[in-house]
């Protein structure tokens, strides 16, 4: 028996309204596209294994139907809970990237990444998305009440005392349990390894910092810093994928084959493209053509023009995601949403950089698009709980 | 005031959250906006002028990139045009065949599909599928493809093997039979994309080597096109234009089915026709054959044949020749003798034998009759005689005297008959004489300057323009050189007066030749009549070109009766054929420049070349031709005769060959005998069966056909003749007629003939009732001719009536 209304608490009531609808829109937007795409783009591979044409996008498919429901299930959670749920899921998320360096867990690859569980029936999943929502989320929590923390009462005789109640004062101490699980997730994913990841965890995390009103000359900082670390990588094992980037051409064999292929195919779309399921590049020239260069069949299917529709769908998604940040009833659902859009925003457009060579290539999947039913799934889950921020979203007067 | 402070910084202490809130709520929405502002809308902006970039200002680039790996190639190849002779034979024409490709790599995704599909988890075929067939083994595949190409097992799978190759050619232009055992294998074997036959085109020559140097072969190994002759010249007409298939492909270059092809047609090559005509062709290489067996020549020879009034080139044999369809085998038998001697040389050096055949290959390939040059001998007298009549220099009234030999300045420059010489001459016999000094006296009377003009207008100092490829220049003094006023100058025009010290090519010496009988007119020899399209409408034409007229129409009405008396009577006489005017001139040149280096042959002092160069109908040229038979082996060196007794020289050797062959070309040509009186008394005839006629009639009819009768018995009715009707004797020859009288069948004793003269064989004969017939080639019998051979040895028994068969010889030697 249905609760009435007037027995609902505050809480609840506030949790049954009427999701973002212009958001939800562009999510199942982007959803069909990204699900017809990956049939175009991944027909020819499933046919060279030996699978039916449909193989992948018949699966696709059906995660996106699953991801929906999950979304839309998430989005009627009342988001508050997050708030406490945080910590666990922090916590089953750093056990998992634990995990998945255990022998037996992780799949069995040839190259040697231990990125991925085994999972029984959607086959495998990345801890590292866990990682992300984890971060997200307790980074959110804790931001949120960072104005009602109090400074600690140190013992202002010892130096000791004085030095900690002067970190305290700047806010460096306060930046310490932050500091503290990036640092242990870096740590643990260094040894899956997975850079890109570790990336799109570091992006929303520094986004929240950022929202939640760190000191600016902390942004000035951990900006300075991030620019030495990744100018570190460039100079280190990494150089090599600089020079692939710088010119691809010159390493057609040893790397520079898939952003080749990748550029060809963006090229040959030109300003309206080949045509809907007409690209030749998908023709096993491009690798995964279904996964992480999903968008350059897209490119050449679609053109010039298709591929602005797509990014204004997807800038449209990002800045309405932000526009539902900045109307959340509180801070916590507005650190959330600025994290799970910024975490979405940097997918986007390091997965787009990759493919048109505008940075070198890391494996960044594209949302809604690229093959991956676990990483579909989480996706909608996090637009789920977008939704169900934009439920408590005060109406309009 | 002090209390309010500490209140005040007490409150400020205990604040609730609410209070600072609006100042971080601000800070909140200002860096949402930035956020906002970043991710919304700045990331985007480089994102989109990238894709501008590609997709806009290089789209056509790398669409070019891309178009070029999604797309195969393949080269349809068109037919090549045949080449056909004047007569309409195929020389040469182009057939489909394939080269059988195989590619490892592809044989190895092969192995590796099927193990996907047809192995379970434990690696055991499941053999229960319905599809299921045995998997491909490479040991197997070899041995089946070994067996239908015939080609080595061992080494065919050693070539599967290497996997990481996608194009092996296992064979090449295979028949379509075999082809199609490919083809079935494939299918058996489910070998699809890893071995597959690609069409290709094999050129044939139907007639084998005839005219090899003049058509030419293709080359597989150039891209299947022509080297040497007609194939080689009209190539770009002959070879069409290659079409393409464009199919599109994956990137695991398979071919993508139903999608995008575009098909541009080949052009099939144009027909080439040229003038060599087969028949003439062949009587040519078979009396070039026949000389060189005959005289043991040790270093080939050329005939030409050519149409003295157009330039069309007849027919052009050259010795050594090859098998077009196998220019890479060696057949000539001195060429090949050579090899040999060169493979079992112990001494020999490792490459020998590959340097002595690509030597050897060379040298049957060239047309010597055209890329090289030769001292052309007296046969170059011919135009030295069209010059000093033209210019009025001499007349067939004037006479020269040899005494065997002339001084110019300081040389003696002996005569080929040698003192007494030829004594006194008129121009005529001293032409059929081909006297030397009679020569040099023309010369000098024609003088350096005109004599230069002359060789220089009978095109000798330039190419003929003849149409084939690699034409040879001549080596001839500078004109500063030979009208140099010296003695040494008097010897170069003395010399050049009888053809000897400077080379011309045998091109050039025929179509100056051919000036000097057809009216005066330097006609451009030519080889291509026509180039047709492959619907037969005419592309192409030669028609014949005079380069320019050199001597008048009269001058050279008396060349040709002057050359004419040559072959009749003087050293050409052994090319006279009975019924068919015949001119000409004979040529040997003793001396070559001393080449050391020839691997077969030593072109020192008996290298000598003998030539003849002959035309008929006299008063009508038809045809003309040059024979010339490089270095007959002496029987011993330095010696003037060979092996056989035949001296060596061109009226011995070349003339009679000669005379033979143009017999050969007229009877071909339909040029109608016309015997003198006295040729007509040598003639054969056949006797008449008049048997059972009434005497009158016999008798009548006997002598109607030429023959004398003498009657046996007084009946009426003839009941038998002598000989039998239908047998072939001398016109004029007598016939036996019995009438009513019994034909005595006692046998005669045949007499034996030799050293006899003509005549005194024929009556000999005739007491018998035996009748004679003049055999062999050389027809001409001069009153110091003997018979040599006859067809029945003396003492056989025979019936009376038949017919000896006898061959005269005349020992008089034809020096030149």
């Amino acid at each position: 028996m249905a609760k009435l209304k007037r027995d609902l608490t505050m809480e609840e009531q506030l949790s049954r309204g009427p999701v973002d609808l212009p958001f939800l829109m562009l999510v199942v937007i982007l959803t069909v596209i990204g699900a017809v795409t990956v049939f175009s783009a991944s027909y020819p591979t499933a046919l060279y294994e030996e699978r039916s044409a449909t193989y992948y996008f018949v699966r696709q498919a059906v995660f996106a139907g699953v991801g929906l429901g999950v979304m839309y299930l998430a989005s009627k959670v009342n988001y508050q809970v997050y708030r406490a749920l945080s910590v666990v899921v922090l916590g089953v998320a750093i056990l998992l990237l634990v995990a998945v360096l255990i022998p037996g867990i992780h799949t069995d690859r040839a190259d040697g990444v231990r990125r991925w569980i085994k999972l029984p029936i959607a086959g495998t999943f990345q801890p590292s998305e866990a990682a992300k929502l984890g971060v997200i989320l307790y980074f959110s929590a804790r931001m949120s009440k960072r104005n009602s923390e109090k400074h600690k009462p140190f013992n202002r005789r010892s130096f000791l005392g004085r030095a900690l109640s002067w970190l305290d004062k700047v806010g460096i101490l306060e930046m310490v349990p932050y500091l503290a699980i990036l640092l242990v997730i870096i740590v643990l994913m260094k040894f899956e390894p997975h850079m890109s990841g570790t990336i799109l965890i570091l992006i929303p995390a520094a986004a929240i910092l950022f929202a939640g009103g760190i000191p600016l000359w902390m942004v000035g900082v951990g900006g300075v810093g991030a620019a030495g670390l990744l100018v570190l990588m460039m100079t280190g094992y990494q150089a090599d994928r600089i020079d692939i980037w710088r010119d691809p051409w010159a390493h057609p064999r040893d790397g520079g084959w898939q952003i080749i292929q990748s550029l060809y195919a963006i090229a040959s779309g030109g300003l309206f493209g080949v045509g809907f399921g007409q690209s030749r590049q998908k023709q096993l020239f491009l690798p995964e053509a279904e996964n992480d260069f999903i968008f350059s069949v897209w490119c050449e299917e679609m053109g010039l023009v298709g591929a602005i529709v797509v990014l204004a769908l997807f800038a449209l998604l990002i800045i309405r995601g932000y526009w539902i940040a900045l109307h959340a009833r509180d801070r916590f659902g507005s650190l959330v949403v600025v994290g799970i859009i910024t975490l979405m925003a940097a997918q986007v457009f390091l997965n787009i950089s990759v493919v048109t060579n505008l940075l070198p290539t890391t494996g960044v999947s594209l949302p809604f698009f690229s093959y991956g039913g676990t990483a579909l799934v989480i996706e909608l889950a996090e637009m789920g709980i977008v939704l169900g921020v934009s439920r408590q979203v005060r109406a309009a007067k | 005031m002090r209390e309010q402070d500490r209140r005040r910084e007490e409150r400020e202490r205990s604040r609730p959250e609410q209070a600072p809130n609006n100042k971080a709520n601000r800070t909140v929405l200002i860096r949402t906006l930035v956020l906002m502002a970043l991710f919304g809308v700045i990331v985007f902006l480089p994102l989109l002028r990238q894709l501008w970039s590609i997709q806009i200002t290089h789209h056509e680039e790398y669409q070019q990139k891309a178009i070029n790996q999604q797309t195969m190639d393949s080269a349809v190849a068109p037919d090549r045009g045949k080449i056909v002779s004047a007569d309409g034979e195929i020389l040469a024409m182009s057939a489909t065949v394939y080269n059988v490709i195989l590619s490892p790599h592809d044989f190895k995704t092969l192995q590796e599909s099927w193990d996907k599909k047809f192995l379970d988890d434990n690696g055991q075929p499941k053999t229960s599928r319905k599809d299921y067939y045995p998997r491909p083994e490479a040991d197997q595949i070899a041995q089946g493809l070994s067996t239908i190409l015939n080609i080595d097992a061992a080494k065919t799978e050693e070539r599967i093997g290497k996997t990481s190759s996608y194009y092996e050619v296992l064979s090449q232009r295979v028949e379509r039979e075999t082809a199609d055992k490919v083809n079935q294998f494939i299918l058996d074997n489910h070998l699809s994309n890893s071995v597959y036959c690609m069409p290709t085109s094999k050129r044939y020559y139907p007639k084998g080597s005839l005219a090899a140097q003049v058509i030419g072969w293709v080359n597989p190994n150039v891209d299947n096109t022509g080297a040497y002759g007609m194939e080689a010249l009209y190539e770009e007409q002959l070879a069409g234009k290659t079409g393409r298939v464009v199919t599109a492909k994956d990137g695991k270059n398979r071919e993508l089915k139903y999608s995008f092809q575009d098909y541009y047609d080949a052009t099939d090559g144009n027909d080439v026709n040229i003038t060599i005509n087969t028949t003439i062709q062949y009587y040519c290489e078979r009396i070039l054959e026949k000389g060189i067996e005959t005289f043991e020549v040790q270093d080939g020879g050329f005939v030409i044949a050519m149409d003295p009034k157009t330039g069309a080139i007849k027919a052009w044999a050259n010795s050594p020749d090859y098998d077009l369809n196998q220019p890479w085998t060696v057949s000539d038998p001195v060429l090949s003798e050579y090899l040999t001697t060169v493979e079992n040389d112990p001494a020999a050096a490792e490459d020998a034998y590959d340097t002595a055949l690509k030597q050897m290959l060379n040298r049957q390939w060239r047309n010597k009759a055209m890329n090289d040059s030769y001292e052309p001998g007296s046969t170059f007298k011919t135009v030295v005689l069209a010059a000093a009549l033209e210019e009025g220099v001499v007349s067939e009234s004037d006479h020269f005297y040899c005494p065997g030999y002339y001084q110019v300045g300081e040389y003696t420059i002996e005569c080929s008959q040698k003192a007494p010489g030829h004594k006194d001459q008129d121009l005529a016999k001293a032409v059929a004489n081909s006297c030397n000094p009679a020569f040099m006296m023309i010369g000098q009377r024609l003088g350096a300057e005109k004599f230069y003009q002359y060789v220089k207008d009978f095109g000798f100092l330039e190419k003929t323009g003849v149409d084939m490829q690699g034409e040879g220049k001549s080596i001839f003094w500078s004109r500063s050189q030979f009208i140099a006023p010296s003695t040494q100058q008097n010897s170069y025009l003395a010399t050049a007066s009888f053809g000897q010290r400077f080379q011309v090519t045998p091109i050039q010496l025929i179509t100056a030749a051919s000036a000097v009988i057809n009216g005066g007119h330097l006609m451009q020899p030519y080889v291509m009549e026509s180039i047709t399209d492959p619907e037969g409408n005419v592309v192409e034409k030669t028609e014949p070109t005079e380069v320019r007229q050199v001597i008048s129409e009269e001058t050279s009405e008396r060349c040709r009766k002057i050359l004419e008396g040559v072959v009749d009577g003087g050293t050409g006489k052994r090319a006279y054929v009975p019924g068919y005017r015949i001119g000409g001139k004979t040529g040997s040149s003793e001396t070559v420049k001393e080449e050391t280096d020839d691997p077969i042959i030593n072109k020192g002092k008996d290298y000598t070349i003998v030539s003849f160069l002959g035309f008929a109908p006299a008063d009508d040229p038809q045809i003309v031709v040059l024979l010339a038979y490089n270095a007959p082996k002496p029987a011993v060196p330095g010696s003037n005769v060979t092996s056989q007794d035949y001296y060596i020289s061109g009226g011995n050797m070349a003339a009679s060959m000669a005379g033979e062959l143009l017999e050969n070309i007229l009877d071909y040509m339909g040029v109608e005998r016309q015997y003198t009186e006295e040729e007509k008394a040598a003639i054969d005839m056949t006797v008449p069966n008049l048997v059972g006629q009434s005497a009158q009639v016999g008798v009548e009819a006997a002598q109607n056909a030429g023959f004398t009768v003498r009657t046996v018995g007084e009946g009426d009715k003839v009941t038998a003749q002598i000989p039998v009707g239908g047998a072939m004797i001398p016109n004029g020859s007598q016939i036996v007629l019995y009438l009513d009288a019994e034909k005595p069948d006692e046998p005669v004793k045949v007499p034996s003939l030799r050293g006899k003269s003509l005549e005194q064989a024929r009556e000999a004969l005739a007491k018998l009732d035996l009748y004679l017939k003049v055999g062999g080639s050389d027809r001409y019998l001069s009153s110091g001719a003997t018979v040599a051979t006859q067809s029945v040895s003396a003492g056989t028994m025979v019936e009376p009536g038949t017919v000896i068969d006898c061959t005269f010889s005349d020992n008089s030697m034809v020096r030149t």
